[in-house]
């Protein structure tokens, strides 16, 4: 299957090419980064349509004597559309953010090695391949994360690797204890564990959870993730609130359908605590994030919050529920990633950070506000947004699962959403008009576009569901 | 305790080797001057020698050299004793070596004292 | 002709090296003849090695025995190369070539004189020597005497640089390890009085029948040999010598020590662990239980103790004492994955971790810098030397792709099967730490500022070394195929007997 190969293959290549382009051939690399990106998301595209329209795509090899299998599924094409896609998005995004900066090839360096890791996540079709990607993805972000070089940073790219190699640590026992009770670690076909009934399989579960959890930012494992927000904007946007914390939460979704299985989840009595524990995940990340007067944190709390909602959506157990985690999935990445392009646009244009100083900001950057409040609609869930859709489904299928006090948990966040970014939205456009104070307006153009790009197809597919229905029903046929 | 007793003094060569190695192991952890830990090597290694030399040795046995006519039947076993030159060589072995390092030690500190040595060592250091 | 070569295969992998040892002083002027033909001598040994391990894999682990001196097994000293004795000693040869590789042009900077870096030769091949011995010998009395060769050699090669500090690590290392040796010597005398022979496999069929006279007997013989190798190497609470022994020695010495030396004696424990008392000699006296608990305190108390050291060569000292742990604990699980699993992570440590100092070394040669911090931003101006320390570290941490994962993952399978799960959480404890100690040697080296001092890559020889070693780091993470293979062979010959 050569497009997956090139799919995983474009990132590690432009990774290489970019590490040998000298520092000041700033245009080379752009069009290096862009040419890669594009591929990358090009062929994850070919994968994708491929998968949806039924077609096996596997490849199957050996490493270090333990097999390895490359084979995406709906649900692994999905994650890949979603983070190939927004990589092009944030590659644009990051030209205009880093024009002037320095440091440049190490980060764009990173930046595609991680698109290939990420990749690899999404495609792999076994254990022992999603581990491998798994750990890395650690590795290739890190380099990201320590980017600014700071004190703070470095403290932060510390505490960033140490959870995510413990959490590695503990799906590597998880991984070790299914192969020696199946023999088996292959995602296709039946779920790895079926016909297996023990109530020990219960701390199996928590260890893989744990181990996932951690990239996941379930409570109290979410740490890291404001930590990480020392980062440039664009990693932020991308790896901290997309592909990085998302590959935890495909994770678990992994977990939950292909090495449990539904019939066997619901035998186990933790998966309870650990709907309660999201639930709580949820309500603590939201409220917390109100609570935040630096922008950025304000949006990874919040992002801690939305994480949660797609692992509700995976702890149902029932079609409408998965619907609604694979719906949340697509629709959200879109709209937190703008959320966080926006909050970049206005600290490095007008050097704010805080909430409490973006009073009048919007007379400034009309477009960016505009982006910025019907992004934070989306947040809220309402209906011209995409989010809308995927929120609805969940709460369908809490109810449909009897937990319907898991609607109740999410109509809530909706509401502490609004209160968390409404008064944002209205003080920008209300009072005086801010001071200007930056001469500096480069690449504006290069960061707004893919913002005000991204919003409207999120307006789009609010309108039109059906645009993105079939991938989400494919995820769901492939396992109710 | 009769038994016992007597136990031990039938295996009196083990008894000895047993407070020769005890001896041996007490000094080399409590002293710590070079010379006395290097000798409390060489006791523990006596006690360990003697070990194996008893273990070969059979009361009333003969010397293990096959003679013309002679009608003895029972002969000490000589393995071990050949066993322990070969230890005895290594232990000298050691002993010249570990010697060439104390007077390497005495030379650069001026002591053959563990302690001393030390002590010079973090004042160095903290210089 | 072939049948000639086959039949002295195990005696000539032994040979070799101290051969060569002994013709090298009368050299000791020439150092380019005394290199050169250092680097002669490996390449035959690993020659030799290479046969060796394919034959016995063709024979499917069916060892080749010879008797020294013609003199048949329960009297004379029998050497009995199986798939225990080929993997270790295809992994001592190679990792000594690369080392004396990387000697070459390199060491009169630490050592001295010529003549001083010819006898340092002569040092490493007694070692290359005497190790490759314990892992073909079928003779307690034997492991003894190579035990010995061996701890004079290492303490010899601790004291070769002209320091003061070189020359008191190494008194404390011959002290302790002499005192392991006594010890040893001891459980050897032991099992003789008990059993009336020293060919392993005589004493262990003796020892079957008539261990239940003399349990007491068997106890101290155990306990003996378990302190003594135990001393040799450095399982936590003995563990106090080897970071002084191994931090002062110079680079491709500490690479040896801790790659190679450790590794002799914990070879010479499992054997007499399996192959005279036997598995149910050990489960009779709970030896697996101290094992698991040497080894897993050891694993904690290595890696923390490594967390604290700001010189990178102690740290990395630190670290060998924690990974000796995790063969430690693999020893304690009778069943064939943990003690493949064991023997594999014993290989790719002793790949890794010569790695790790040689590379070492050279950042320290170029910086002058003993401590970590004193390696800012070098990563730019050597970037072999800290791609290949990068690579053995990840090794090191386990990550897929790497040799360590494979280590770890037969490691967790056989902890599994044995049913200890606190083990297998010690286990992956350890992992983390281990990226916590050396994750921020490459921080430093590639995030932070470059310097303005002038550094640069060691030479040609020392690069290819490198390489090399990276490579192999690697390659068996990639394709571990005849490594595993052997330790599998072995591990299952460990078992079957008895």
């Amino acid at each position: 299957m050569p497009d997956l190969i090139f799919a995983l293959l474009s990132g590690v290549v432009g990774s290489l090419i970019i590490a040998v382009i000298p520092q000041v051939r700033n245009r080379l690399r752009n069009f290096a980064v862009l040419f890669f990106c594009a591929a990358g998301t090009f062929f994850s595209w070919r994968v994708a349509i491929a998968v949806f329209a039924g077609e096996s795509a596997e490849i199957s090899g050996e490493i270090g004597g333990f097999p390895f299998v490359l084979s995406p599924d709906p649900l692994g094409a999905v994650f890949g559309l979603i983070a190939s896609t927004l990589w092009l998005f944030a590659a644009v995004y990051s030209f205009g953010y880093m024009a002037g900066k320095n440091r440049q090839r190490s980060y764009f360096t990173f930046f595609l090695l991680a698109l290939s890791a990420t990749l690899g996540v999404a495609f792999s079709g076994n254990l022992i391949a999603l581990y491998l990607f798994y750990e890395l993805l650690t590795f290739a972000t890190y380099p990201l994360v320590i980017h600014e070089r700071s004190a703070e940073a470095m403290k932060a790219g510390k505490r960033y690797i140490l959870y995510s190699l413990s959490g590695a640590g503990a799906i590597l026992i998880a991984i070790v204890v299914t192969y020696s009770l199946t023999g088996n670690v292959d995602f296709s076909g039946e779920p790895i564990l079926a016909g297996h009934r023990s109530s020990g399989l219960n701390f199996l579960l928590i260890l893989f959870i744990i181990g996932f959890g951690v990239k996941a930012a379930i409570m109290p494992l979410h740490r890291w993730l404001p930590a990480a927000m020392v980062a440039p904007t664009p990693v932020s946007a991308l790896l901290h609130a997309v592909a990085v914390v998302y590959s935890g939460a495909y994770g678990i979704l992994r977990v939950v359908y292909s090495v449990f299985g539904q019939e066997l989840m619901r035998t186990l009595s933790f998966r309870y605590i650990f709907s309660w524990v999201i639930a709580f995940t949820i309500l603590a990340g939201v409220i917390i994030a109100t609570r935040q007067d630096i922008m950025k944190l304000r949006l990874a709390y919040q992002t801690v919050s939305h994480l949660s909602y797609i692992l509700l959506g995976a702890f149902t157990l029932q079609p409408w529920g998965l619907a609604g985690a694979v719906m949340h999935m697509i629709s959200y990445s879109m709209l937190k990633i703008t959320l966080f392009f926006c909050a970049g646009i206005i600290s490095e244009h007008s050097g704010k950070t805080r909430v409490s100083s973006m009073g009048g900001i919007g007379r400034q950057f009309p477009e960016t506000m505009a982006a910025f409040g019907v992004a934070t609609l989306g947040m809220i869930g309402m209906l011209p947004l995409n989010t809308f859709w995927g929120k609805y489904y969940l709460m369908k299928g809490s109810v449909a699962a009897g937990m319907w006090p898991f609607a109740l948990v999410l109509t809530g966040s909706g509401i502490i959403n609004a209160v968390c970014f409404i008064p944002v939205v209205v003080n920008a456009f209300r009072g005086e008009k801010a001071h200007t104070n930056s001469g500096q307006k480069t690449g504006v153009a290069l960061m707004l576009a893919p913002t005000l790009i991204l919003v409207v197809i999120a307006l789009f597919t609010g309108l039109w569901p059906g645009m993105v229905w079939p991938a989400v029903q494919a995820v769901v046929n492939w396992y109710f | 305790m009769k038994i016992l007793l007597e136990k031990l003094i039938i295996n009196y060569p083990y008894f000895a080797a047993v407070i020769l190695f005890i001896i041996g192991a007490l000094t080399v952890l409590t002293r710590s001057n070079l010379f006395k830990k290097l000798i409390g090597i060489n006791i523990m290694e006596s006690g360990i020698f003697l070990m194996f030399v008893a273990a070969g040795n059979i009361r009333g046995g003969a010397v293990p050299i096959l003679e013309e006519g002679s009608s003895r039947s029972v002969y000490i076993n000589p393995l071990p004793s050949a066993l322990m030159l070969t230890g005895i060589v290594v232990s000298v072995s050691v002993t010249a070596f570990a010697l060439a390092l104390i007077l390497r030690l005495y030379k650069e500190y001026g002591t053959t004292d563990a302690r001393r040595i030390a002590e010079i060592r973090s004042g160095v250091l903290k210089k | 002709m072939m049948t000639v070569i086959t039949d002295n295969l195990p005696v000539f992998v032994v040979i070799a090296p101290l051969f060569v040892a002994f013709i090298l002083p009368t050299f000791a002027r020439r150092l380019r003849l005394v290199e050169g033909l250092v680097i002669i001598a490996n390449t035959l040994w690993i020659a030799g090695a290479a046969y060796l391990a394919s034959i016995v894999l063709s024979q499917n682990g069916i060892p080749i025995t010879y008797a020294l001196g013609g003199w048949q097994a329960p009297w004379g000293i029998e050497l009995k190369a199986g798939s225990l004795g080929a993997l270790f000693i295809l992994i001592i040869a190679g990792v000594s070539l690369m080392v004396s590789f990387f000697a070459r042009n390199n060491l009169t900077e630490e050592v001295g004189s010529y003549e001083r870096v010819a006898r340092f030769y002569v040092l490493i091949l007694l070692l290359g020597g005497a190790l490759a011995g314990m892992a073909v010998t079928n003779d307690l009395f034997n492991v003894y005497v190579l035990v010995e060769i061996a701890t004079l050699s290492c303490c010899g090669m601790v004291s070769a640089r002209k320091h003061a500090r070189a020359a008191e690590a190494a008194f404390t290392y011959l002290i302790l390890a002499t005192l392991g040796s006594i010890l040893v010597m001891g459980g050897i005398g032991f099992i003789y009085i008990i059993t009336g022979h020293l060919n392993m496999a005589f004493a262990s069929q003796e020892l079957g029948r008539v261990w239940q006279n003399s349990p007491h007997v068997v106890w101290m013989a155990f306990s003996f040999f378990l302190v003594g190798f135990g001393v040799k190497a450095a399982v936590f609470p003995l563990h106090v010598w080897l970071p002084d022994a191994h931090s002062t020695a110079p680079a491709p010495a500490s690479a040896i020590l801790s790659g190679l030396a450790v590794k002799g004696y914990l070879i010479c424990l499992l054997k007499i662990l399996y192959n005279v008392f036997g598995q149910t000699l050990m489960q009779q006296y709970a030896v697996q239980r101290i094992l698991v608990i040497v080894g897993t305190l050891t694993i904690m108390a290595g890696s923390i103790l490594a967390l604290t050291q700001d010189e990178l060569k102690r740290r990395l000292a630190f670290s060998t004492v924690a990974q000796v742990g995790y063969i430690f604990f693999g020893f304690s699980l009778i069943n064939t994955k943990g003690l493949s699993g064991a023997l594999f992570y014993l290989v790719s440590h002793a790949v890794i971790k010569s790695t790790l100092f040689l590379a070492a070394g050279a950042m320290i040669s170029a910086t002058g810098e003993g401590k970590i911090s004193g390696l800012a931003g070098i990563g730019r101006k050597m970037p072999i030397t800290v791609a290949a320390f990068t690579v053995a570290s990840l090794g090191l941490i386990g990550i897929p792709l790497f040799s360590g994962f494979i280590g770890k993952w037969y490691l967790l399978l056989g902890s599994m099967e044995a049913g200890s799960v606190i083990p297998a959480v010690v286990i992956i404890a350890g992992s983390v730490l281990c990226a916590a100690y050396l994750l921020p040697v490459i921080r430093v080296a590639y995030f932070e500022p470059t310097p303005e001092v002038d550094v640069k890559d060691p030479g040609l020889s020392q690069k290819v070394a490198l390489i090399v070693l990276a490579a192999a780091v690697v390659i068996l993470g990639i394709l571990p195929g005849p490594f595993m293979e052997l330790a599998n062979m072995a591990a299952t010959e460990l078992l079957v007997l008895k």
